[in-house]
């Protein structure tokens, strides 16, 4: 954790609670639906930290490009003039629903809370100091080595792991992914063939540690496309094969409702 | 709670967009910003699978956003020809007027 990862974390977190603001007051749809693309951008940028490169880029492609141009073609289509909108002026029913989320969020972040081991978080502090404090007198070679001991083992305090302790982690489930030898019991990896372990393609496997180089951090695979993939194809190949099922319906479902007369 | 993102970070984040979009859904009657509050919703929620998909090491939770994103756009899709089908109805987008399915 450097200095510009926390800097960006909370601009994008700002940005975020601020653009979604914006959504819920303007009266004009146009200005919503606009706030609503910067919030997606805000929250592709939250993703890219935490890893999720491929997903930040579909948030992109998907959310800001197709769904809100979806958007922005209907408020544009129907043109609507300010007493056709509907909004109620001020009412107690406002003041209500504002402070009965408030009590929803406090409810949220207290339960949030305490999933965070106090002192286990304290101590894994105290014990990252004092390893911070042995790899500041080892020289540049074993550095990576170090830390993948540092950071990895605080409970709950962390969210970013470094990556090489993210990528050492991950790497070791992908080939249990790969040898077939994570249980069903894991809940991880479920062969088809329970006799026989499913044998990757091989464009789908992962390169070799070593290929890689000591310090994986410029080539990770986490959140990258491939890993996501061997997933999709393989653990989640039934719902990824129902997610095409329903957008086929959801399409002529839309057309359908959008005609004005079937015939 | 330091100034450094933990995970903890992330989920009060995520709660408290949650939270906006709620109060969108109940204090707005334009049916539009209406389903935009639900992809505020949306969001917030596959923040929260993204952060804890992280925090565990694996890629489930990015799976999971996945399948919401896919869910997301099959919605709006649906969700604003209904739109157009409502304003064609009664002139005008709001869901309070929207009471025929009643009778």
């Amino acid at each position: 954790m450097g200095f510009w990862e926390p800097l960006f974390f909370w601009i994008f977190a700002l940005g975020a609670l601020i653009s979604s603001c914006a959504v819920i007051v303007f009266r004009n749809t146009l200005y919503c639906a606009l706030a609503l693309i910067v919030d997606f951008f805000f929250f592709a940028g939250l993703y890219v930290l935490l890893s999720a490169h491929f997903l930040a880029v579909i948030q992109i492609l998907v959310y800001a490009g197709a769904i809100m141009v979806v958007f922005l073609f209907i408020i544009m289509l129907l043109n609507l003039r300010d007493e056709e909108i509907g909004e109620r002026t001020f009412s107690l029913h406002h003041v209500v629903a504002v402070l009965s989320t408030l009590a929803l969020f406090f409810a949220i972040g207290g339960a949030a809370m305490m999933i965070v081991d106090k002192d286990a978080v304290k101590q894994g502090r105290e014990q990252a100091a004092v390893e911070r404090k042995a790899q500041a007198e080892l020289e540049d070679g074993q550095k990576s080595e170090v830390l993948v001991q540092t950071e990895s083992r605080v409970p709950g305090l962390y969210v970013d792991l470094n990556e090489a302790a993210l990528e050492s982690g991950f790497r070791a489930r992908l080939n249990q992914y790969e040898q077939g030898t994570a249980t069903p019991a894991d809940g991880k990896y479920r062969p088809f063939d329970p006799e026989r372990p499913f044998e990757m393609p091989p464009s789908l496997r992962s390169p070799e540690p070593d290929a890689i180089g000591t310090r994986p951090t410029s080539a990770g695979l986490y959140g990258t496309t491939q890993p996501l993939s061997v997933l999709l194809v393989n653990r989640f190949v039934l719902p990824f094969e129902l997610t095409a099922v329903l957008l086929l319906s959801a399409i002529v479902g839309a057309m359908i409702i959008a005609k004005r007369r079937v015939v | 709670m330091s100034w450094e993102p933990t995970l903890i970070h992330y989920l009060v984040l995520a709660a408290a967009i949650f939270c906006i979009g709620t109060v969108g859904i109940l204090i707005r009657r334009n049916a539009i910003i209406l389903f935009m509050s639900i992809e505020l919703l949306l969001n917030s929620v596959n923040l929260t699978f993204i952060a804890f998909s992280k925090y565990r090491f694996d890629l489930d939770g990015h799976v999971f956003a996945f399948f919401v994103m896919a869910v997301a756009a099959a919605e709006a899709a649906v969700a604003l020809a209904i739109v157009l089908h409502v304003f064609r109805h009664t002139r005008g987008l709001n869901v309070d007027e929207v009471q025929q399915l009643k009778y």
